[in-house]
C-alpha cells in the first residue's frame, strides 16, 4: 500500500487520503481500546508518515534522522536480551508484549525503507542493512525461544487415564496345536478386555495457555518470512516429543528379520503391544498433535499439514514396518486372534489415518495403511485355514490314558469360544470362502430355514471346524484297542464340545438342532459303552432254560464264578479309566448299576437254594459299591484285594 | 529397460514355456532365454555406468540415477522370476541345489527389505538436509544482501553440516536429546548452532547394522560353476547378486544405520559377460567410499556431496563477510548460491519420487517372498 499511495500527487488520490483520514480520527475519538491489528496499522502509519516528511523536509541523509532514532531505540530493545540469560518469555508479560513491539517497529521500519525508491541513497542503504541485521538477530532469539518453550512445556508424564500396557498383555494365549499331547491345555481366559478402548482422547500436548506465546511468534516469524526456521524448529522438537511417547509405550524397535525370527511368546507380547500402540498413537497422541498445529499453524494454509506430516512420519513408518512384519510372517493357527486384534484396530482407526492425512502430502500413509489392513486381513485368512488344518491333522501315535478329555478338544473349544467377541469381523472376512464350507458342514443349520446367527459365515465355519475336530477324535479314537475304550473316549469328548457350546457365547452360532444331535451323539456312545462291557457280562446271569424253576447247584457256581471273572476284569480295567464329568460319571454309572444290579439281583433271587457265602464272591451290595469305583482314573486291582482279605 | 522390452521379455518366457514344455531341446531353450536375459541386463548396467560424474542431468550417484538403478532391479526382480517361476513345476524348484539356493536366497531377501525401511528413514534426513539448505538460499539471494542475511544463511549452514555429519552410531534417542536441546542460554553456552538440530530417529533396530547386513547378504554368494551354470541356480545367483548389489549402492548413497566397515568388496563372477559392468560400477563406488568413509559423511549421494562442497564454501563466505562486500565476490557466491538452489529444486522434486519407488521395492521383495514361499510349500516340505 505504501509505494502507490506515495506515489499519487494527483488531487483527486489527495482527497481520498484526507476523507479516509477524517473517517479514522472520527472511528477512533469513540474507542477506547485499541485491537491488536488496528494498533499495528496505526504504528505503521506512524512511521510511515515519518518517513514521508523526512524525505519531503531533505533530499539528503539527514531526512533520515528520525528513522535511525527510532531504529536506535528497538535496537536497545532488542540488543540488550542478547546479553541476557534469562528467557524473554520466562520474564514476564511486560517483557514478551515489548520485545514483540520491537520486532514489530523493525519489520515496519524495514517495509518502509525497502518502499521507498533506492535512488543510490547511501544512508537509506546502511538503515536497511541495519534493521535487517537487527531482525535477523530478533527472529534467531524468537526461534531459541520458541525451542525453549516447547521443551519446557513438553508435557512429559504420560496421561493419566492411560492403562499401563502390561494390563494390556494379561491376555497372551500362547499354546500351540503342535505341542498339545504333552501338556494339558489351559483355559484361555477372556480377550483383551474391550470397555478400557481409548476412544478419542484429545489432550494438551502443550499446557493451554502456552498456545498464544508459541502462535504469537509463529505470527512474527511468518510475517518476517522467517516461516521455514520456524517449522524446522517446531518440527524438530514436537517430533521428538512424539517419538519420547512411542518409546514410552515400549515398543522395542524391531527389524523385519527380528520379528520373522521371533519365538511365539515374545511375538504374542508384541503384537499386543502394537494393538495398543496403535490406538494410543493415532487416537490420542497424532490427534492431539493435529489439533496442535491446527492451534499453532491453521493460518498459514499447507505449512500446517506439511509440519504434521514431518513430526508424524517416523513414528507412522515404525508401526507400519511391525504390522507388515506380521503380515507376511507365517500365519501359525495361534496367531489368529492376535492378528484379529491387529485387524480390527486398523480397521477401526483406517477412517481416523484418512481425515489425518487427508492431504495430498499424506497420501502415501494412507495407501500404505489400506495395504496393511489388507494384509492383515489376508493374514487372518490364512491363520484360520492353518487353525482348521491342524485342527483335523493333529496326529497321535499313541491313544491318549484314560479315554479323557484330550488336550485337542479342549484347546479347540476354547480358542472357538473365543471367536464370538471377533465375530463381525470374521463375518466379513470368511464371507468369500463361505460357500464351500457351507457346502462342507452338510447340517441343516446351513439350510434356508435356519436362523440368522446360525447361518452366518462364521457359523458354518465354527461348525466345519468342529466336525473337523470331530473326525480327528474318531481317528484317535481308534488307537484304543478296547473298543469300550473308544466309546467313553468319544462320549468323554462329545460331551465336552456340547457343554463347551452351551455354556459360552458359541450357542447361538450353533443353535439348538447342533446340540440336540450332538447330545444323541454321545449318548448313543454311552449306549454302545453299556453293550460292549455289560452285555456279556449279564448274558452269564441268563437263564439258559427258562422253563426251569432253578439251576443246579453246580451250573449256578459255575456261572457265579464266570460272573465274578469277567466282573472283575472290568473293574481292573475300567477303574483306570476316566470320566472327568462328575455328573456324566454318575448317570453313567446309575444306568449301569440299573443294568448290572439288577440282572445280579434277579440271578441271585431266582437262585435262593444256593446263595451262601462259599459260592457268591460278590454280594450285591458289594457289587453296586465296586462300581462306584469305575471311572475314577486309579487303577484298583479286586483280586490283590481278594487275597490279602484271605491272608 | 524400457517396458515394452520386458513385456516381450516375459511374453518370449510364457510363449516358449507353453510350446516347448513338453517337446525336446527344452534346456537349450531355457539357455536362451537366460542368455538373452543376462544381455539385457549387461545393457542397463552398461547405461547406468555411462553416467556423466557431474553434470545437470542423471549424473552418477545423483537420485535421478538411483531411481534408474532402483528400476533396474525391479525389472530385473520380474524378470529374474519369470524364468524361475513361471509356467515351472513346483517340484523342480525344491531340488538340490536349489532347496538350499532359495532359501538363502530369501534370507537376503528378508535383509533386504530392513535396507529399504533404513533407507527410506535415511532419505528422511536428506529431505532435512534440504529443507536447510532452502533456508540458507533464501536467505542468500535477498538483495541487497546484509549481514543479517549472512548470519541467517550460517546458521542454516551450520546445522546443514553437522545434520550432514552425524555419527552413523549416534542414534539412541536420549543420546541425541540430550545434545540437541541442552544448548541455550542457562547452560552458559553461547554457541547457537544446534537451533536447527533433528534428532536421528532412523535406527531400524538397536544394534542393527546396514554393513552386516550387506556382510551377511554375501555369504555363500558365489556364482554357479560348471553345468550349474547353464541352468536354474543362475537365474538365482543374479537375482542375489542385483538385490545384494543395488543395496549395497543405497547405503553407500544414502545415510543409514550404522555402516562402518562397509564391506567394498562384492562376489561378482567378473569371467561372465553380462557382469562386466556392474563390475565397474561397483569399484567405482568402493573407491571413492575409501575415499570417504574416514571423514564421516552423510553418504555418496551426488546432490549430497554436491550440497556439502558448496556449503562449506558459502559458511567461508557468510564467516567474513561484510557489508556491503565485494562486487566479484558477491558474483561469484551469487554463482554458487544458484548452484546450491538447483540442487534444492532437485532434491524438492527427486526425493520423494526416490522414497515412494524404494518403498515399491520394499513391497515387491516382500511380495517376491511369499511367491516363492507359496511354490516351495507346494513343492514339498521346507526345510
Amino acid at each position: 500500500m505504501d509505494e502507490c499511495q506515495s506515489a499519487i500527487p494527483a488531487h483527486d488520490g489527495d482527497l481520498h487520503v484526507v476523507a479516509a483520514a477524517h473517517h479514522i480520527v472520527k472511528a477512533l475519538g469513540t474507542t477506547k481500546n485499541l485491537s491488536d491489528d488496528l494498533r499495528k496499522i496505526l504504528i505503521d502509519l506512524d512511521a510511515h508518515l515519518s518517513l514521508i516528511t523526512s524525505n519531503i523536509d531533505s533530499k539528503g541523509g539527514k531526512g533520515f534522522v528520525e528513522v535511525e532514532e527510532r531504529l536506535k531505540r528497538v535496537e536497545r530493545k532488542i540488543v540488550i536480551w542478547e546479553s541476557d540469560r534469562i528467557m524473554i518469555w520466562d520474564s514476564g508479560p511486560k517483557e514478551v508484549s515489548d520485545y514483540l513491539e520491537a520486532v514489530d517497529e523493525v519489520q515496519t521500519l524495514i517495509d518502509s525503507l525497502r518502499g521507498l525508491s533506492m535512488n543510490e541513497n547511501q544512508k537509506q542503504k546502511e538503515l536497511l542493512h541495519r534493521a535487517s541485521s537487527l531482525l535477523q538477530m530478533a527472529m534467531s532469539r524468537l526461534e531459541e525461544e520458541l525451542i525453549h518453550m516447547l521443551v519446557k512445556h513438553k508435557q512429559q508424564s504420560e496421561p493419566t487415564y492411560m492403562p499401563s500396557p502390561s494390563s494390556q498383555r494379561n491376555v497372551v494365549y500362547n499354546e500351540s496345536v503342535v505341542s498339545l499331547d504333552n501338556e494339558s491345555a489351559k483355559e484361555a481366559s477372556s480377550k483383551s478386555s474391550r470397555s478400557d478402548e481409548c476412544g478419542e482422547y484429545i489432550v494438551d500436548l502443550v499446557p493451554e495457555h502456552v498456545i498464544p506465546d508459541i502462535k504469537s511468534i509463529a505470527k512474527v516469524m511468518f510475517a518476517s518470512d522467517y516461516g521455514q526456521e520456524f517449522c524446522e524448529a517446531f518440527i524438530g522438537v514436537r517430533k521428538e516429543a512424539l517419538e519420547q511417547h512411542f518409546d514410552i509405550l515400549e515398543n522395542g524397535k524391531l527389524s523385519i528379520e527380528d520379528v520373522l525370527k521371533m519365538e511365539w511368546c515374545s511375538l504374542s507380547t508384541e503384537m499386543n503391544k502394537w494393538t495398543w500402540s496403535m490406538k494410543i498413537i493415532f487416537r490420542v497422541y497424532l490427534m492431539s498433535e493435529k489439533r496442535l498445529c491446527d492451534q499453532v499453524l491453521g493460518e498459514f494454509g499447507s505449512v500446517n499439514s506439511f509440519c504434521f506430516l514431518e513430526i508424524a512420519k517416523t513414528t507412522i513408518l515404525c508401526l507400519l514396518n511391525f504390522g507388515e512384519a506380521i503380515a507376511m510372517g507365517p500365519q501359525e493357527p495361534e496367531k489368529l486372534l492376535r492378528l484379529l486384534d491387529m485387524y480390527e484396530t486398523l480397521a477401526d482407526l483406517v477412517l481416523d489415518i484418512d481425515a489425518l492425512f487427508s492431504e495430498d502430502g499424506g497420501s502415501f500413509v494412507r495407501l500404505e495403511f489400506h495395504k496393511l489392513l489388507e494384509g492383515l486381513a489376508d493374514s487372518v485368512k490364512a491363520a484360520f485355514n492353518t487353525f482348521r488344518v491342524a485342527v483335523s491333522s493333529n496326529g497321535s501315535l499313541y491313544p491318549f490314558p484314560g479315554g479323557g478329555v484330550h488336550p485337542l478338544s479342549k484347546y479347540v473349544m476354547n480358542y472357538i469360544s473365543m471367536f464370538p467377541d471377533y465375530s463381525s469381523t470374521l463375518n466379513l472376512l470368511l464371507e468369500d470362502q463361505h460357500s464351500d464350507v457351507a457346502s462342507l458342514v452338510s447340517e441343516p443349520q446351513c439350510g434356508p430355514t435356519a436362523s440368522l446367527s446360525t447361518s452366518c459365515p462364521m457359523a458354518c465355519h465354527l461348525r466345519s471346524i468342529t466336525s473337523s475336530l470331530e473326525s480327528n477324535l474318531h481317528k484317535k479314537s481308534k488307537l484304543y484297542k478296547d473298543e469300550a475304550l473308544q466309546h467313553i473316549f468319544l462320549m468323554n469328548n462329545l460331551h465336552y464340545m456340547v457343554q463347551k457350546v452351551k455354556g459360552s457365547e458359541l450357542r447361538p452360532f450353533f443353535g439348538d438342532e447342533w446340540i440336540r444331535k450332538h447330545n444323541a451323539k454321545f449318548q448313543q456312545h454311552e449306549m454302545n459303552y453299556e453293550r460292549v462291557t455289560w452285555s456279556s457280562v449279564v448274558l452269564l446271569l441268563k437263564d439258559d432254560n427258562p422253563g426251569s424253576s432253578s439251576l443246579s447247584k453246580s451250573a449256578f457256581k459255575e456261572k457265579c464264578k464266570g460272573f465274578s471273572i469277567a466282573f472283575e476284569e472290568v473293574y481292573k480295567n475300567q477303574t483306570s479309566w476316566c470320566i472327568p464329568d462328575p455328573q456324566l460319571r454318575e448317570d453313567l454309572r446309575i444306568s449301569t448299576s440299573l443294568k448290572v444290579v439288577h440282572a445280579y439281583r434277579t440271578f441271585l433271587g431266582r437262585n435262593p437254594a444256593h446263595v451262601d457265602d462259599k459260592c457268591i464272591k460278590h454280594t450285591v451290595e458289594d457289587v453296586e459299591k465296586l462300581l462306584l469305583d469305575l471311572f475314577e482314573g486309579s487303577p484298583r486291582s479286586l483280586r490283590n484285594s481278594r487275597r490279602m482279605m484271605k491272608t | 529397460m524400457t517396458g515394452t522390452d520386458q513385456s516381450s521379455f516375459l511374453g518370449r518366457i510364457s510363449i516358449r514355456r507353453n510350446q516347448v514344455n513338453a517337446m525336446e531341446g527344452y534346456h537349450e531353450q531355457e539357455i536362451e532365454d537366460l542368455e538373452l536375459f543376462q544381455k539385457q541386463l549387461s545393457d542397463r548396467f552398461a547405461e547406468l555406468l555411462s553416467a556423466p560424474d557431474d553434470g545437470p542431468t542423471e549424473a552418477f550417484l545423483s537420485i535421478s540415477w538411483i531411481r534408474k538403478l532402483v528400476d533396474v532391479f525391479l525389472c530385473c526382480e520380474t524378470e529374474c522370476k519369470a524364468i524361475l517361476l513361471m509356467e515351472r513345476d513346483a517340484a523342480q524348484i525344491s531340488k538340490p541345489p536349489l532347496d538350499r539356493l532359495i532359501p538363502e536366497l530369501l534370507e537376503r531377501v528378508v535383509k533386504a527389505m530392513d535396507i529399504c525401511n533404513a533407507v527410506t528413514n535415511g532419505l528422511e534426513l536428506v529431505r532435512h538436509c534440504q529443507k536447510l539448505a532452502e533456508i540458507a538460499v533464501s536467505a542468500l539471494e535477498q538483495k541487497p544482501f546484509g549481514e543479517g542475511q549472512a548470519r541467517r544463511a550460517k546458521k542454516a549452514l551450520v546445522s546443514l553440516m553437522s545434520a550432514m555429519h552425524v555419527d552413523d552410531k549416534e542414534s539412541s534417542v536420549q543420546k541425541t536429546a540430550e545434545r540437541s536441546w541442552s544448548f541455550g542460554r542457562r547452560s552458559g553456552n553461547k554457541d547457537r548452532h544446534h537451533g536447527h538440530y533433528r534428532s536421528l530417529s532412523w535406527q531400524v533396530a538397536k544394534h542393527w547394522s546396514a554393513s552386516k547386513q550387506i556382510h551377511a547378504m554375501t555369504m555363500n554368494l558365489a556364482a554357479p560353476r560348471g553345468p550349474e551354470a547353464s541352468c536354474l541356480p543362475a537365474p538365482v545367483y543374479i537375482l542375489s547378486l542385483i538385490i545384494v548389489f543395488v543395496m549395497w549402492v543405497l547405503i553407500a548413497a544414502i545415510p543409514c544405520q550404522e555402516r562402518s566397515g562397509l564391506t567394498t568388496h562384492l562376489p561378482i563372477n567378473k569371467h561372465v559377460n553380462w557382469t562386466h559392468s556392474l563390475a565397474s560400477i561397483h569399484d567405482k563406488i568402493g573407491e571413492e567410499w575409501k575415499k570417504k568413509e574416514k571423514k564421516g559423511m552423510a553418504g555418496l549421494l551426488y546432490e549430497m556431496q554436491k550440497m556439502e562442497k558448496l556449503g562449506q564454501s558459502l559458511i567461508e563466505f557468510t564467516d567474513s563477510y561484510q557489508f556491503p562486500g565485494e562486487k566479484e565476490k558477491l558474483d561469484e557466491v551469487a554463482a554458487q548460491v544458484a548452484e546450491l538452489a538447483e540442487v534444492c529444486r532437485r532434491m524438492d522434486e527427486g526425493l520423494v519420487p526416490l522414497q515412494m519407488l524404494i518403498r515399491e521395492a520394499f513391497h515387491r521383495l516382500v511380495r517376491n517372498r511369499t511367491e516363492f514361499l507359496d511354490v516351495l510349500e507346494q513343492g514339498g516340505p521346507v526345510v
